[in-house]
Formats: C-alpha cells, structure tokens, sequence
C-alpha cells in the first residue's frame, strides 16, 4: 500500500465553439467511475442546432461530472474532471 | 481553389446514408479522404435529434409503420424532423479547421447555401432569430442540424424541394408548433426537379465555401 500518490486531476472543458455564449449538456457518456482513453468522447452538448462532442483530454478514470445532463455550461467551463491515476496506493 | 468531392447518392434509406458517413466522418479524421459532401434524398422517415422530445411526433407508430416511414435517433443536433423523396439533403464532412472554428459559422454557411439557392429560382428566403433553418414568410423551407467531432461534421442540411407536405404532419418540426413547412415548388406553383435543385446547390455551396466540388463517387474504402 505505501504512501498515497496525489492523484492528478484534469479538467474535461467545453472549448471555444465560435461565437457560442451557451452550451446545454445533452448527454454523458460515461459514467463516473469509467476509464476512458486520451481523445474519448466523453459527453455531448448542443448549441443552436450543433451537437458537438466533448473528449477526454488525458487517460484515466471519470472521477466527477461537474454539470449534469440537461444544464448548461459556458465555453470555457469545467464540466468534468479526469483522474489520471485511477488508485491512490 | 480547394477541391471537395461531391458525391451524388441519390435516394437512400437513412440508415444506410448514416452509415456512410460515419465511416467518411472516421477517414476524414485520419485525413485519408478530402472534404466531402453527400448529395442525397431520403426514404420517408421521422428522426429524433439529441433535444427531441418524442411527444412531438404526433402519428401513431403503427401508422408510420403502415405508412413504410421510419422512426430513427440520429445524434445531430436539434428536435424532430421529417425527410422524404423530393428533399435535398446534404451531408458534408468537413474540416471546419479549414475554415472557421465556428459551430455558428457552419450554421450560418449552410442556412447560406439554402437562401442562395431559394433565391436562384427567385424565392426570397431568410433566416429567423432563434430559429435556425431558413424561413419563406413564416412557413419552414429549410433545416439544418449538425453533427461535429474534433471539428469535422457530419449531418447538414434538407431543403425542401418538391416534397410531399403531408409528410410534415406526422410531426411538430422542430417542436415550433405554428410551424408549417413549404416547399420550392409550392411556393414557385410548378414542380421542381431535384436534380435542378441539386445543381444549383453544389454552385451555391462552392461560393460559399469558396471550394470547388468535383463530382465522384464514394471512397473506395466506403463504397465496399
């Protein structure tokens, strides 16, 4: 078991869509708890009639969804977090 | 000029087109294809985008079943809507990096094409704030609804040509409940050929773009 490791945390972000204020989370998914790969698609959110997919920016475990299904977030926002050591031992 | 690929498919099951352009959606990430747009008609069929709410499909199942019109989940954006024969439909699978990163750039570029080409047949069509698609007075001529992974898309536009208008009924289009849909040839009195909206398409979206398609058929890697 040994010491814990810190475990590294990586924000899942909804990017600059262009000229978007606001986006709707349509849908995770992935469920917390999940290990998902760099460059997985990890949600959708839909602005106007655009869905566009949200990827994980690193490998690792699906630790927190900050904003659930059917809110909105603004470009920029943290919606999720990826932890990228999946066990603290 | 940049080159795309125009590829003419003709009238497809909507299953089959999605196919199509999830494995276009794949090569075009890979870079292994160019940019590409699907030129295509519908079979009858209701699809539910990723805000559809189900209570705006108003016929029965077993009528739409009757009827040989398909009921589909499609993951672009947007409520319910209706295709079938006489619609114009395009798919393009783009790099948006090549142009603008920009889902409401793209919207506006395809709401764009559709009002060029409304216009080419001297129909004075618009847009209307907060309700994407493109508008002949208050009555529906055009949708889109997108679809866009690591900025490339898939799904697009349908503009309605000469189609049958009953097919609307099946549905609150968009879920706007005044919302009627026209067509081309409603608005023109004359039957519109789709082929002639098509071409007229394809000059629209290359000023648009700024891109010149050349026509073909699918990837060899699709096509098998």
């Amino acid at each position: 078991m040994g010491r814990r490791k810190e475990v590294e945390l990586a924000d899942i972000v909804v990017p600059p869509l262009g000229d978007v204020q606001e986006v709707r989370v349509v849908r995770w998914l992935r469920d917390v708890g999940d290990e998902v790969e760099a460059g997985e698609a990890v949600a959708e959110v839909e602005a106007e009639k655009a869905t566009f997919v949200i990827e994980a920016p690193v490998k690792g475990k699906l630790f927190a969804i900050l904003v659930p299904e059917g809110r909105t977030a603004a470009p920029g926002e943290v919606i999720g977090k990826i932890a990228e050591k999946g066990d603290a031992e | 000029m940049k080159r795309i690929l125009w590829v003419s498919l003709g009238r497809v099951r909507y299953h089959k087109a999605l196919e199509i352009q999830r494995k276009l959606h794949s090569l075009r990430g890979k870079g292994e294809i160019p940019d590409t747009v699907l030129s295509l008609e519908h079979e009858p069929v209701i699809t539910l985008g990723r805000s559809a709410d189900p209570r705006h499909i108003l016929a029965d199942p077993a009528y739409l079943v009757a009827k040989g019109v398909d009921l589909v989940e499609a993951e672009r954006g947007g409520d319910v809507t209706y295709h079938g024969p006489g619609q114009l439909v395009l798919y393009p699978i783009l790099d948006l990096r090549g142009w603008k990163r920009s889902v409401k750039w793209y919207i506006w570029a395809l709401e764009e094409v559709m009002i060029r080409v409304a216009s080419s047949f001297g129909i004075a069509a618009g847009r209307l704030p907060g309700y994407p698609g493109i508008w002949a007075g208050d009555r529906k001529l055009g949708s889109v609804g997108i679809y866009v992974r690591s900025w490339i898309t898939m799904h697009g536009l349908a503009l309605n040509v000469d189609l049958d208008p009953d097919g609307f009924e099946f549905i609150v289009p968009c879920g706007i409940h005044w919302a009627k849909a026209t067509s081309l040839s409603s608005l023109l009195g004359r039957p519109v050929g789709l082929g002639e909206a098509e071409s007229r398409a394809r000059e629209a979206f290359a000023g648009v773009f700024g891109v010149h398609p050349v026509e073909g058929g699918l990837p060899e890697a699709v096509a098998a």
